[in-house]
């Protein structure tokens, strides 16, 4: 179902969490939360889960307006990072609890438990306590707990950052085959932008308690809406150097290029991606600067130039080699650049 | 401390032992000996009372004998008497019952109201608590004084305390909050209790309730109150949020959450409370010497009933002792694996 957040507030005492949120998650969408910590992640989450109030705005669901419904009214299913399995109860009982709880018969129960057990492949474990599980293995029982309904929504908040990488890159694509499988709009909260990008259809960026963009993923990065975006999206993360815009023609203290607008701005950043740039001779490029440091990554390497005050990262061939402080070029496409205006940090163009 | 046994230091085996066995020979001796020691002196008064109810009169004036069949010769006269010829089984009943239940009672509303305490936060006005005091005392006044029909004068008491409420209290800022009244639950029990007996005995008249288990399990009840809140409460405040969250979200009313998921995770608390609560309510005895007389009189009281004008009669005080302290020895064994920890392990990520 339908997930709507309208200009919602949170504070807490004096401290405001969120600031005006304007969300609405479609039907069957996995939409990812992303943000840093202490962003307002969590606290979003728990406004739409009914676990705090909100201060000001309203929360729908579907139709209904669910702002003062008590959460076990609100029919949705929540995977909470700690995982919170009820450490007194076996596996079945955990995944049961739900329907448990909404007096469904008992042999309902128990089909509805193997069926869901083999799903995330917990049916040989279902006698076990949760103290007897992996790490990997407790994730899977939360997910069972909250697959064994169908709500009008799931709610994961950071699900998988506890497991190890491996398992992580797992759980990632059964995560997301499962939820195409349920076709349950799910609202799904992480600080790890592989994750955003990879599970959602859109993303939304929340900063400071503010949604600064909400988009798909390919748009996100490749058409950041501002300064704050850029920077957080892309490992290594964007390049930026700051100067003037005139006519499209981007005027640094010691270099200037063409941007492929007609913009003009006194105070502007543009910003090229490592993998945008290249290296070249010093007299070819569009930027000259020197080596600071060159780190190989395996499929490629990552060279750090010093360009007048800024540094510039460029992802090189696996084979460059250069000695540090040796002067060099970096180049790229006019297309490539993104521009933004200092003052407001917002895109240009 | 992760290093094997043999590459332990004498110093780490002197002052870091992880089992008796590991410890150097000397503390070793000193430390079983002092056990030893400890274990007399706990277990010497235990044997001497289970002897000297197999003795007589002559017996306890001429002793002190040590020895069953070798000082003297035991014998079953004393418990004859008490259990066969005295009524000793109404009492023991009347124990129980009022233990029993009123631990129970208390056990059940102290936890209630100690998860209350540690997961809602209240902000009772105290101008709220003031009229509702002065209230009472009003109703009391009327009703004892100026002999006002008690239904009439609650009925206007509390349409007061409603108009108060929605007039005169809203003025006032000042809270209580849960520290308040976690204090002043505690506050009760700091008050020795022999203050509150009068009191207590005079309600209890007035009720026609004297020498009746209700008024002892009533009373019992309400003094172990604190004493479950206070520690029942640090129990609840360790169960991680995200489980009652999680199960309100599967679709639990806050009830359901309180008997599903709080109660059987502090299990062991709750068994370790009971133990504590039954043994003071057993053992009791000023209370239940005023409230009781022939009809529910307690154990303790029969007990001390054996004093008698003949001197103490200390083979038949064995006897009841002895009696006495069986079934808490038997809880006690039966709860003792309860109480065991660890049930917490893998709630959360690990
Ligand atoms: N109950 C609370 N009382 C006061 N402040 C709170 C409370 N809960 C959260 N905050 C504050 O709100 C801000 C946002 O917290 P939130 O948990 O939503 O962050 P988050 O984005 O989920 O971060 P993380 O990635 O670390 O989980 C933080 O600054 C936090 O200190
Ligand atoms: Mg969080």
């Amino acid at each position: 179902m339908r997930v709507r957040l309208d200009n919602i507030h949170k504070s807490f005492g004096h401290v405001q969490v969120v600031k005006g949120l304007d969300l609405e998650v479609e039907d069957g969408e996995f939409l990812v939360l992303l943000g840093a910590s202490g962003s307002g992640k969590t606290t979003a989450l728990r406004m739409i889960a009914g676990l705090e109030s909100v201060t000001s705005g309203r929360v729908l669901i579907g139709e209904r307006d669910v702002t003062n419904v008590l959460p076990k009214y609100r029919d949705i299913a929540m995977v909470f990072q700690s995982y919170a399995l009820y450490p007194h109860m076996t596996v079945f009982a955990n995944i049961a609890y739900p329907l448990m709880v909404r007096k469904t018969p008992k042999a309902e129960i128990a089909a509805a438990v193997q069926e869901v057990a083999r799903q995330v492949q917990l049916d040989t474990l279902l006698d076990r306590f949760p103290k007897q599980l992996s790490g990997g293995q407790r994730q899977r029982v939360a997910l069972a707990r909250a697959m064994i309904r169908r709500p009008a929504a799931f709610l994961m908040d950071e699900p998988l950052s506890n497991l190890d990488a491996k398992l992580r890159g797992y759980m990632r694509a059964e995560l997301k085959h499962m939820q195409h499988e349920l076709g349950i709009t799910t609202i799904y909260v992480t600080h790890d932008q592989i994750e955003a990008m990879t599970l959602a259809h859109r993303v939304a960026l929340l900063e400071k308690g503010v949604l600064q963009q909400l988009d798909t993923p390919a748009n996100i990065y490749n058409r950041p809406a501002n300064l704050f975006v850029a920077g957080f999206i892309g490992s290594p993360p964007m390049n930026f150097i700051e100067g003037t815009l005139k006519d499209g023609l981007f005027t640094a203290p010691d270099s200037h290029f063409g941007t492929g607008t007609r913009a003009t701005r006194t105070a502007a950043v543009a910003g090229m991606r490592p993998e945008d740039c290249r290296v070249t001779e010093p007299q070819d490029g569009k930027l000259t600067g020197t080596v600071y440091a060159t780190e190989l990554m395996g499929d490629h390497t990552l060279v750090t130039c010093r360009v007048g005050t800024a540094t510039v990262t460029v992802k090189a061939d696996k084979a460059f080699k250069r000695q540090d402080n040796e002067a060099i070029g970096v180049d790229f496409a006019e297309a490539s650049v993104h521009l933004f205006d200092k003052a407001s940090g917002e895109r240009i163009a | 401390m992760s290093a094997s046994p043999e590459a332990r230091t004498l110093m780490q085996r002197l002052f870091e032992p992880q089992t008796l066995e590991s410890m150097a020979p000397v503390p070793r001796f000193f430390t079983y000996g002092a056990l030893l020691v400890w274990t007399l002196v706990v277990v010497f008064p235990l044997y001497w009372v289970l002897v000297t109810s197999l003795k007589v009169e002559v017996q306890v004036d001429s002793g002190p004998f040590y020895l069953p069949f070798i000082d003297f010769t035991p014998t079953l006269e004393a418990w004859d008497f008490m259990l066969l010829q005295n009524n000793t089984l109404g009492p023991y009943l009347n124990s129980a019952l009022v233990s029993l239940v009123s631990t129970l009672l208390a056990l059940l509303i102290g936890a209630a109201a100690a998860y209350a305490l540690v997961r809602i936060q209240f902000q009772v006005k105290l101008a709220a608590v003031l009229t509702f005091i002065l209230l009472v005392v009003g109703v009391i006044v009327a009703v004892a004084a100026l002999d006002v029909p008690w239904a009439i004068a609650v009925a206007v008491a509390a349409a007061l305390f409603v108009l108060a409420l929605s007039t005169v209290v809203r003025r006032f800022r000042a809270a209580v909050g849960n520290n308040d009244i976690e204090f002043w639950m505690i506050s009760n029990r700091i008050m020795p209790p022999i203050v509150a007996v009068l009191p207590i005995y005079v309600m209890f008249q007035h009720l026609k309730l004297l020498d009746t288990q209700v008024a002892l399990i009533a009373t019992y009840t309400g003094v172990n109150l604190p004493i479950v809140v206070w520690l029942t409460r640090d129990f609840f405040a360790g169960i991680p949020r995200d489980l009652e969250e999680s199960a309100e979200i599967d679709g639990a009313s806050k009830l359901r959450v309180f008997f599903t998921i709080a109660l059987p995770l502090v299990r062991s608390g709750l068994a370790a409370t009971f133990m504590l609560v039954l043994i003071l309510t057993w053992n009791e005895f000023l209370l239940a010497l005023f409230l009781t007389n022939a009809n529910a009189q307690t154990m303790p009281v029969l007990v001390a009933a054996q004093n008698t004008t003949r001197g103490p009669q200390w083979w038949y005080m064995s006897v009841l002792i002895v009696i006495m302290i069986a079934p808490v020895i038997v809880i006690a064994g039966f709860l003792q694996k309860h109480i065991a920890r660890g049930l917490l392990a893998g709630a959360v990520k690990g």
